[in-house]
């Protein structure tokens, strides 16, 4: 049965090639959109290299300072001395992870500059983060305490700063007119991981500024990592008892506020602006699948328009088969049948086309060091996304056909 | 003859609702496009306002120096501005804040004058900002050292400002408040998009820095003379560096920075313009295969048509127009929902912005629909009346 179906959808598909041109391209160019921006999606907020842990982590990347009466308010990363005294003291994560927000700074290699963004971290970052490490290790708690300038460097800064050399550990690199000795050498990380990129990673006690500064505001974020996932309220519940109890050290302002969210609320958080509470996530997704569903309106119309008219065009057809005793139901799943084909082969094309545009996003380095691709969330995604299109655009097609009439279908042509 | 049109149209308004719907909905996001387009291309338009070749921003970021000593603070780092000015590669160097050209940090200030309240951006900038970004002066002067003994504070205002406050007025030698104090506007310079080449312009105020700014600035801007390369970049960061011990010092050049903000404008109205022509270019390829199909299923009409004398240019006509009403009905109702826009003043752009988007759209769409009719028109009046009737 299901042959006989195929074997006619491939005759239809033959028999209007320009029809079928339309169909193909439409679905085709729509999932392909779709997944890229699936990947694109993916790559911002799933677990990914280094940052595996992401089930069982939380985030904390600003605290609000507000003044109820004098409307002042400042939104910003805490600094490392807030960070140490109220946040590595926690008692139920398993690990605290503190580094500072990357900040740049300049070398200059055979007249060439060279950009380098320095990140300040704690030990307890390399043992949350699984960096791989290409030759080296991390810095230890007692190399830190004592202040060692020594130093883990990306694979990218081994390349610019010292060119082929196959070991770079125990040499040095300057920046900033100070010679630190490179211990470790990671895998590159993209950009777009604001809790684990950077081009070279420091012991926090090497930065002078953080040390000295003993207010609240600085540019500390922190990755709490519980044993299991079942952590996570209760180590919400006791980052947002300990922030209650935080003292206040100015008199311009007259609250402290803030809260350990998962990686993707983090985020919404610091867009939406609300210090605790709701972090806006499903306001956001909210607005994902309104855009998600606004997009795939039109090809959908407009598929639903070109089957319209397909299907009328085969009334005789419809017309001798319902005269022979076939009902509407059979005539409506053999066509659905035949649009979900149709769906199918186009989204195997889409799904090719979209393997051409990621290649072309990959080499174009629009993301420096990001590798997109199609995995399997995002080909989920995409099956989902044709079962959806094909239904969506077979089931009004099919439903108008199979109410024709046998004598009217039949007169038609 | 239009009547006639309106007819045919309604008789079918089942099978044609579906087209009407994704008329409406291409519209809609030609509005979009247009809208988005129309408000860079202006902003893109306006001058830069100065001059930001050969100008690099070397910051420090430095430990807190608010409990520092005000003179000895404003001492070294007046040292440190005379030793880069020595260089013979450099023609000027200013102290600036923060939210100097093409960054991503912004300061505002509230200015309130004759029942007049608005966010102005605040730039806090030394003498010499003159001689690096080459701000173009339209009244008055740029403060310097004739304004050492000044009772007020001195500050130079932008165009926008002054159109805002001072409608009509000349804003030069007015006391305006800034903050808690009264300062007094000493001149008048063109608006500089100093935030990328497409931001929209806005009122700032520029002021002066004193001796006590030195504890919390972090950014010199120095105007390099042309020719001097990477050689003498590396110097000046090692003389820097040198001197001012435990900060982290970067250098930046303007014209990199410029790039990089505008990608940041530029690459989502990219992407966004690539999806809406794609969605535009699978509506009229839909439009024009529906069309077609209709065309060969009216043949009989069509035949009779040519038989009682339409000529052949005439039924061409006939489908294009008929195509082209379908469109207005469709195109009013996407009407209604576009003026809603500079009615409501959703996104605080001009209104001559939507205005021009919606005229940009209508012209677009049915440009479109003409180019989607035409061909089926064409078939249409190829139709032979013998052979369309005795198809039937």
């Amino acid at each position: 049965m299901l042959k006989n179906y195929f074997k006619i959808a491939i005759a239809v598909l033959k028999r209007r090639k320009f029809f079928t041109f339309i169909s193909l391209f439409g679905i085709s160019f729509t999932l392909a959109i779709l997944i890229v921006l699936t990947a694109f999606y993916d790559h911002l907020f799933s677990p990914g290299y280094p940052d595996y842990k992401r089930h069982r982590s939380l985030y904390v990347n600003s605290i609000v300072q507000e003044h109820s009466k004098h409307q002042s308010h400042n939104q910003g990363p805490p600094s490392l001395y807030f960070m140490q005294r109220f946040v590595t003291t926690l008692k139920t994560p398993e690990k605290v992870a503190i580094s500072s927000i990357f900040g740049p700074t300049n070398t200059y290699v055979n007249n060439r500059k060279l950009v380098i963004n320095i990140k300040y971290t704690n030990q307890a970052f390399w043992d949350v983060q699984e960096f791989r490490f290409l030759e080296g290790r991390p810095y230890s708690e007692q190399q830190i305490a004592a202040g060692e300038k020594v130093a883990v460097i990306s694979r990218e800064t081994r390349e610019n700063y010292f060119g082929d050399a196959p070991a770079v550990t125990g040499r040095y690199i300057q920046t900033n007119n100070i010679q630190y000795r490179v211990i470790g050498v990671v895998d590159n990380v993209p950009k777009t991981l604001l809790y684990s990129y950077a081009d070279m990673y420091l012991p926090y006690s090497l930065s002078a500024t953080d040390m000295a500064n003993k207010g609240y505001n600085g540019s500390y974020t922190a990755i709490l990592l519980g044993r299991t996932a079942k952590d996570l309220g209760a180590m919400q519940a006791e980052y947002a008892a300990m922030i209650s109890k935080v003292p206040l050290d100015t008199a311009s302002f007259n609250s402290i506020q803030g809260s350990a969210d998962t990686y993707l609320a983090s985020f919404a958080r610091v867009l939406g602006g609300k210090a605790s509470g709701s972090s806006g996530v499903p306001r956001f997704i909210i607005y994902i699948s309104i855009f998600v569903f606004l997009f795939m309106l039109l090809p959908t119309i407009n598929l639903v328009n070109i089957n319209t008219s397909r299907i009328m065009e085969r009334s005789s057809e419809i017309g001798v088969r319902k005269a022979f005793g076939a009902s509407s139901g059979t005539l409506a799943i053999q066509f659905i049948v035949e649009n979900l084909i149709l769906t199918f082969l186009g989204g195997l094309l889409g799904l090719l086309l979209s393997g051409v545009i990621l290649a072309m996003v990959n080499s174009s380095r629009l993301i420096p060091n990001a590798h997109l691709t199609i995995n399997f969330t995002v080909l989920a995604a995409f099956v989902l996304a044709c079962l959806v299109f094909g239904l969506l655009s077979g089931v009004f097609p099919a439903w108008r056909m199979s109410r024709m009439q046998v004598v009217s279908a039949l007169k038609a042509n | 003859m239009l009547k006639h049109l309106f007819k045919l149209i309604w008789n079918k308004k089942k099978q044609h609702f579906l087209l009407m719907v994704e008329i409406l909905f291409s519209f809609l996001i030609m509005f979009a496009v247009f809208t988005l387009a129309v408000y860079n291309y202006k902003n893109y338009q306006r001058p830069m306002g100065f001059d930001h070749e050969n100008v690099w921003a070397l910051s420090y970021y430095d430990k807190d120096r608010s409990g520092a000593d005000k003179d000895s603070l404003a001492l070294f780092y007046e040292m440190v501005k005379r030793t880069i000015s020595h260089a013979p590669e450099v023609a000027a160097v200013s102290f600036v804040s923060n939210n100097s050209p093409f960054t991503m940090s912004m300061n505002n200030s509230v200015i309130t004058r004759n029942n007049k309240t608005a966010q102005v951006d605040h730039f806090s900038a030394d003498d010499d900002y003159v001689g690096v970004l080459k701000p173009v002066l339209l009244k008055g002067r740029w403060y310097g050292r004739a304004d050492d003994g000044a009772a007020l504070e001195p500050i130079v205002v932008n165009r926008s400002f002054e159109t805002m406050f001072f409608p009509g007025e000349d804003p030069v030698g007015k006391t305006i408040k800034v903050g808690d104090h009264d300062a007094r506007i000493v001149g008048v310079v063109q608006d500089m998009k100093d935030k990328g080449d497409y931001k929209p312009l806005g009122p700032g105020l520029y002021q002066r820095t004193t001796r006590s700014s030195y504890s919390w600035l972090s950014r010199m801007l120095i105007r390099i003379k042309p020719g001097a390369g990477a050689n003498f970049e590396g110097r000046l960061y090692k003389q820097v560096a040198g001197i001012l011990q435990d900060a982290t010092v970067e250098i930046e050049h303007l014209d990199e920075k410029r790039v990089v903000k505008n990608n940041i404008t530029l690459i989502p109205l990219i992407v966004f313009g690539v999806i809406a022509g794609f969605l535009i270019l699978n509506v009229s390829l839909g439009l024009f295969g529906v069309l077609w199909y209709t065309i060969s299923k009216r043949k009989a009409e069509i035949g009779l048509r040519r038989a009682v004398g339409a000529t052949g240019a005439g039924i061409s006509r006939q489908v294009v127009s008929e195509t082209l009403v379908l469109a207005t009905i469709s195109l009013v109702v996407g009407l209604f929902f576009a003026v809603q826009f500079p009615l409501l003043n959703v996104f605080f752009m001009e209104e001559s912005v939507y205005y021009t988007a919606i005229l940009l759209a209508l012209l677009f769409i049915y440009a479109l629909v003409v180019v989607c009719a035409f061909y089926p028109g064409r078939q249409a009046a190829g139709i032979y009346p013998a052979v369309a009737l005795h198809e039937d």
